[in-house]
């Protein structure tokens, strides 16, 4: 060890080494906060082994097997995947684990650090005691961003912090409280999958796997969190496998355990917890996407009691039942499509209702309508990219031709039996396919057919003041500039050019339900113009 | 850019078009003087007015007057800053008032939510700039975010109301970002956002864009405020960028409270379609809403235009082609305000008189007609207001000084009067959703004012109580939104008629006449409910029902009352503007104007300046009202001419041919006829023909690309190789 060690001390001590020091202490003055080897530990009164289980809830056999591998104090270890769905309590039980030996570590997050760049440098100044702060410009002790560099800095900052462990574990052993135990060194990263995305992940994740072999340091222990399972990387790349720890999906047991830790009546909240618990368990265990809706859930279940102390009986419980059941169902609809709706409309109408209640009448009317101000041609634009994105475009002659919507309606009415079929055929075909693209030529010749037939039939029903602006010119002028708007509200999806001539085509990702919406605030009978069987 | 296009008919001398732009200011201000007396001659263009106009002014007198022009054009350009000033700052002001209450909102939320951050727990500096996490439970890592819906789809208007957010809760004590959706791009990624973030909050750059470097700032900061993020649009930002923005900032929310606030242009769905469910899910959203664009519109409508604000005022047609505007094209604020600013530039540009509009902004109520101030002799400016049309149409004799201050405070006094009743109006049908810009529209028609003038009493009463659908006739149909305020006078309560009354009351203070009878209607409402309240003692309980209905029929009778008194200002006192002399002064009246300068029709220009280019260029080689296409026109323009005979696609090949033949054709052909006969030069004239064929080609080639250009043509495809396809058609 002695020998791999000294040549390498040697080599740093030339440039890099000094210049650190150099800015460590010309900022030692200025700065407010300096951290020490204690820092790597978790810096709080270090958690007793009961502790740490009844923290944890239904991780007993996960803490146990997570300490196992990490074994006594300074014995070397594999690396270690730590993986599971999100909100199984992989960081916690990892971070709760560190707590307890009161071991060093370093923590990074490849959320938090979302380049290269800014996860060596964020582990480099962690090992380096340095803090980013006004006294320093807010930088980075080292700029390292090649893994290579990485390497040589990492290993000679752990060089160092395991020479400082050393030193101290000699001197006083473990008797000063905060400093952490043992001469190990863990590096933790956690949301490893968010790796696979940088650069396509074709030097980072190998490297990162690999660095236990490039280290080649007994002292050093590498952790790694991920959401996936071990089989979405590839490990057949010549390097040490980690060792997997695998964490399930709570139960439903784990689950009641973890949401009743810390309640103040116990009595109804189990009580409500029976109600609630098993519809939700099929659809999601995530912990925190529970926590949101039982918090709101609960919130209404309670409303009808005056004194929340109150431990209820069989009666009381089931009037309770009866007033929660209908908030169930939208609930467990909502957690399924958008969590933080249900919340949302909830405070909302609190809010109008505080508000005034004069303006109620008007806004529920307008849930109605659409919720948006949209110029009319813009509303005609979005019908016509509607139309085209939904019509095959072989019907538009049909369809927009002056004579043409009875004569599809006649061809319709006797369709022979194979006819249907194929239809059906078709008609799940363009199911399937979702909307369909469109040149801009179509999409402005189905406009102008559309507005031109709504103008006429404005100026007959109510001669408004659109009249004297005149006639088609008033719609039409603009148009492009309309498209351009209804691109950037994401009604309109602007898509991959045709490969046969290489013009743009477009989308909608409108819903049939907002073209319908739109179509009757103009009042434009959008149903005679879809094609549907 | 819209005396361009007059300029564009044909002055009379090549010299006088090169030389035009150095004498324009000069010439519109003659421009502005002739118009009047000249204005039956609407087809002939302005150079030659001016030209035919210089020989009657003798010629030591044209420089005096020049100067004089000069001086009266910065005269009109003062009134004209004052007076758009006046107007912006209102506006501004306006925008400033409907948004107080929802920032007040936001501002009180933002408190509220940062203290339900700190009750999870205060780290210090340690603890705070360390990299892993602080693990309290489950909710601990909800961003509180607010959804402001600004109800709009374009996002203009809603820039400055983000911005003004910002100050709004920097002046509460936040720490504020503004981000917009430029900072969310696919290609600069998340360090894009924080980057610009960090720019904001440090002041500073950074190479390397951290979170953690926002931790170590904000214990820096004493832990004391709540640190803003304001997201204008979310609609265009990158989903994965911000998705993956949001996850960060939750990681962090302990560490740095931070509270997102973001606009959504469209439904609450927009986030639901961008953010996957991992982000989503890490939101603990507050909905917000700001006003409708249409209510927004109206408040700056009301300020700017109904409530006396500059004395600057728009005709009917060009009211009626705002409204249609904003109705049908663009829907923004910024758009509307950004005609009437175009409106007004037009109006103190053309209108001489305009200068006026100056001191009636500066002193609203004892305002004066002093000619000296001015600096004008009486005699230039008797002149201008003698030649306003409305002013002819009084047939006043002679134009004196009194006679002329007469005529505009008698202007105002109406104006005045207009305005109150517009109001009044607008007061009466707020509920119901009467937007104020119809309503001006109408009160502002010249010629329904006109026919109401000849209709009786009785037939406007007709038209207010038959339904709005059984009416017919094209002459009812105008007062549309008018006969529906005074239908809703009818029905209302006898409470909210005493309501009105009282609004109404302050609304016509400075008008005696009417002010009066409102008075009297409110002691009648007065009796009456005496009389409701006293019956309210004697009747017992068995009579309720009908105790009911005489109420009814009071209120109703009462209703009645004020309809009709509501009809009688209508029409009595609402003059609109265009009825009054000497309304050019004040009153913009040009459509043709604002809509050349604000719609422009670019593509019709194009094309017409294509089939009609000698207008613009002049040449002599050219022979002016001959269709026939000479080699010496320019090639673009030969192709386009060309290109008419064929459909919507053309050949290629034939469109070449035909264009190498009129740039060939009387040359070449005259040339082969005569060298043909020597056989020693022949190798010459074929090197030289191989030459111009490449040139001709090359020219080809130029002209249709210029078209692709333009957007008149589209290039052969793959599919047709040898077409070309026309894009536009017609003009």
């Amino acid at each position: 060890m002695a020998k791999v060690e000294s040549p390498q001390v040697t080599r740093r001590t030339t440039r890099s080494c000094s210049a650190s020091n150099d800015a460590i202490e010309s900022t030692k003055p200025i700065e407010p906060y300096k951290p020490t080897l204690n820092d790597l530990g978790f810096r709080q009164q270090p958690l007793s082994f009961e502790d740490l289980l009844s923290c944890l809830p239904g991780r007993r056999t996960q803490v146990l097997e997570l300490l196992g591998l990490l074994g006594p104090v300074n014995s070397p270890m594999f690396p270690i995947l730590v993986y599971g769905g999100p909100s199984t309590g992989k960081t916690s039980v990892t971070l709760q684990v560190f707590r307890h030996l009161n071991r060093p570590f370093v923590y990074s997050s490849c959320v938090t650090c979302y380049s290269p760049r800014i996860l060596f440098e964020s582990i480099l100044n962690q090992l380096l005691f340095h803090r980013k702060n006004s006294g320093n410009s807010y930088s980075s002790i080292k700029r390292c961003e090649k893994p290579s560099d990485f390497v040589n800095y990492l290993r000679e900052a752990l060089e160092s912090v395991i020479k400082n462990l050393k030193g101290n574990s000699g001197k006083l052993s473990s008797e000063v409280s905060g400093q952490p135990k043992g001469t190990m060194i863990y590096l933790v990263f956690d949301n490893l999958e968010r790796v696979r995305k940088w650069d396509k992940s074709s030097t980072i994740l190998p490297f990162l796997f690999n660095l236990f072999d490039i280290l080649k340091m007994p002292e050093v222990g590498l952790i790694f969190i991920s959401n996936t399972s071990p089989d979405t990387y590839y490990f057949n790349m010549g390097f040490v496998e980690p060792i997997p720890l695998c964490f399930p999906d709570y139960t439903e047991d784990d689950l009641r355990q973890i949401f009743m830790a810390n309640q103040t009546n116990r009595k109804l909240y189990s009580s409500f917890f029976g109600v609630v618990l098993r519809p939700f368990c099929r659809v999601t265990r995530r912990v925190d996407e529970l926590s949101a809706v039982f918090s709101s859930l609960f919130k209404k279940y309670s409303q009808p009691l005056s004194d929340m102390g109150v431990a209820p009986n069989e009666d009381m419980k089931r009037r309770l039942f009866s007033h929660l059941q209908p908030h169930i169902a939208s609930a467990l609809n909502e957690t399924f499509q958008s969590p933080s709706r249900p919340l949302l409309k909830d405070e909302a109408n609190r809010e109008t209702k505080k508000k005034c209640s004069s303006r109620m009448s008007t806004i529920h009317e307008d849930f109605d309508k659409i919720d948006f101000h949209m110029s009319t041609s813009a509303k005609y634009l979005l019908i016509s990219a509607f139309l085209a994105s939904r019509n095959p475009a072989t019907l538009d002659a049909s369809l927009f031709d002056s004579t043409g919507v009875s004569d599809s309606r006649k061809r319709k009415r006797k369709p022979s039996e194979k006819s249907l079929e194929q239809k059906e055929m078709t008609e799940l075909e363009l199911l399937m396919k979702g909307p369909g693209t469109f040149p801009l030529e179509r999409l402005l010749a189905i406009f102008q057919c559309i507005t031109s037939l709504a103008e006429d039939s404005l100026d007959e029903e109510e001669s408004h003041e659109l009249t004297i602006e005149g006639g088609s010119s008033g719609l039409m002028s603009d148009v492009l500039l309309q498209l351009s708007s209804l691109c950037n509200a994401n009604f309109i999806i602007k898509g991959g050019s045709c490969p046969l001539d290489g013009s743009t085509r477009y989308r909608t990702a409108v819903s049939e339900d907002l073209a319908l919406k739109v179509a009757r605030s103009l009042k434009f009978p959008l149903s005679k113009y879809l094609y549907r069987r | 850019m819209a005396p361009s296009v007059n300029d564009a008919s044909p002055p009379s001398t090549v010299n006088d078009a090169v030389t035009e732009n150095n004498v324009q200011p000069f010439f519109v201000l003659q421009k502005g003087s002739v118009r009047k007396s000249e204005r039956k001659l609407s087809g002939t263009g302005k150079t030659r007015r001016r030209i035919d106009l210089s020989p009657e002014l003798p010629k030591n007198s044209e420089n005096l007057e020049d100067e004089m022009e000069e001086e009266k054009m910065s005269l009109r350009m003062e009134a004209f800053e004052f007076v758009w000033l006046k107007i912006e700052s209102t506006i501004k002001d306006v925008l400033r008032e409907i948004n107080t209450s929802v920032f007040g909102e936001i501002q009180s939320w933002v408190h509220q939510s940062f203290g339900m951050i700190r009750s999870l727990g205060t780290p210090d500096f340690p603890e705070a700039t360390r990299s892993f996490p602080i693990i309290t439970d489950a909710n601990s890592k909800k961003l509180f975010t607010g959804l402001v819906l600004t109800k709009n789809m374009e996002f203009v208007d809603d820039l400055l109301t983000f911005e003004e957010l910002g100050k709004h809760l920097k002046a509460q004590g936040c720490h504020v970002a503004n981000l917009s959706s430029l900072d969310f791009t696919a290609k600069n990624g998340i360090g894009g956002c924080l980057r610009s973030l960090l720019r904001q909050f440090l002041m500073s750059t950074l190479d390397a864009a951290d979170i953690s470097i926002l931790a170590s700032w904000y214990g820096e900061q004493n832990y004391n405020n709540p640190v803003v993020v304001i997201v204008d649009d979310i609609e265009r930002c990158c989903g994965s960028v911000l998705s993956d923005f949001i996850l960060m900032l939750s990681d962090w929310v302990v560490k740095i409270p931070v509270i997102l606030i973001m606009g959504v242009a469209t439904t609450l769905d927009a986030p639901r379609n961008i953010l996957p469910s991992n982000a989503l899910q890490r939101l603990c959203p507050f909905e917000f809403t700001l006003g409708i664009p249409a209510e927004r519109m109206d408040a700056v409508v009301e300020a700017v235009l109904v409530k006396p604000c500059s004395g600057f005022s728009i005709g009917h047609k060009v009211a009626v082609f705002m409204r249609n505007y904003f109705v049908s094209q663009d829907g923004t604020l910024t758009s509307f305000i950004r005609s009437l600013k175009i409106a007004c530039t037009q109006h103190f540009y053309m209108e001489p008189l305009s200068f006026i509009l100056r001191d009636f902004v500066l002193e609203e109520d004892n305002w004066e007609f002093e000619i000296e101030r001015y600096g004008l002799s009486p005699e230039v400016m008797f002149k201008h207001a003698f030649d306003l049309p409305s002013y002819q149409r009084v047939k006043m004799t002679k134009v004196t000084s009194e006679s002329l201050a007469h005529a505009l405070s008698e202007l105002k006094r109406s104006q005045n009067q207009w305005r109150a009743v517009v109001s009044c109006l607008y007061e009466t049908g707020k509920g119901e959703k009467v937007r104020l810009l119809d309503l001006f529209c109408e009160a502002n028609d010249p010629e329904s004012f006109n026919r109401r003038e000849f209709d009786t009493c009785t037939k406007l009463e007709k038209d207010s109580v038959s339904s709005p659908s059984s009416r017919q006739g094209p002459s009812l149909i105008k007062g549309r939104v008018i006969c529906e305020a005074v239908h809703l006078v009818r029905d209302l309560s006898t409470g909210q008629l005493g309501k009105l009354l009282k609004i109404w009351e302050k609304l016509t203070v400075g008008i005696k006449e009417i002010n009066v009878k409102v008075k009297e209607l409110q002691s009648l409402l007065k009796i009456e409910d005496g009389k409701s309240s006293k019956k309210d003692l004697i009747v017992t309980p068995k009579r309720h029902a009908s105790r009911i209905q005489l109420n009814i029929e009071d209120s109703k009778s009462l209703g009645d009352k004020a309809a009709k008194l509501l009809e009688r200002m209508v029409r009595d006192y609402m003059r609109p503007i265009e009825c009054i002399p000497l309304h050019e002064i004040f009153c913009f009246k040009n459509v043709d104007k604002l809509r050349s300068a604000l719609i422009g029709d670019p593509r019709r220009r194009i094309q017409v300046d294509l089939l009609e280019f000698q207008k613009l260029l002049h040449c002599s080689c050219c022979i002016r009202g001959s269709n026939a296409l000479l080699p010496s026109m320019h090639d673009t323009s030969i192709m386009y001419n060309l290109a008419q005979e064929h459909g919507d696609l053309i050949n290629l090949h034939d469109w070449y041919q035909s264009f190498k033949s009129v740039v060939l054709c009387p040359s070449s052909s005259k040339k082969k006829s005569r060298q043909s006969p020597l056989p020693k030069k022949r190798k010459d004239i074929n090197e030289s023909e191989n030459r111009s064929e490449a040139s001709i080609q090359a020219r080809f080639c130029r002209a249709v690309t210029e078209l692709q250009i333009t957007g008149l043509l589209r290039m052969p495809t793959k599919r047709r190789p040898d077409f070309a396809q026309r894009v536009a058609f017609g003009l």
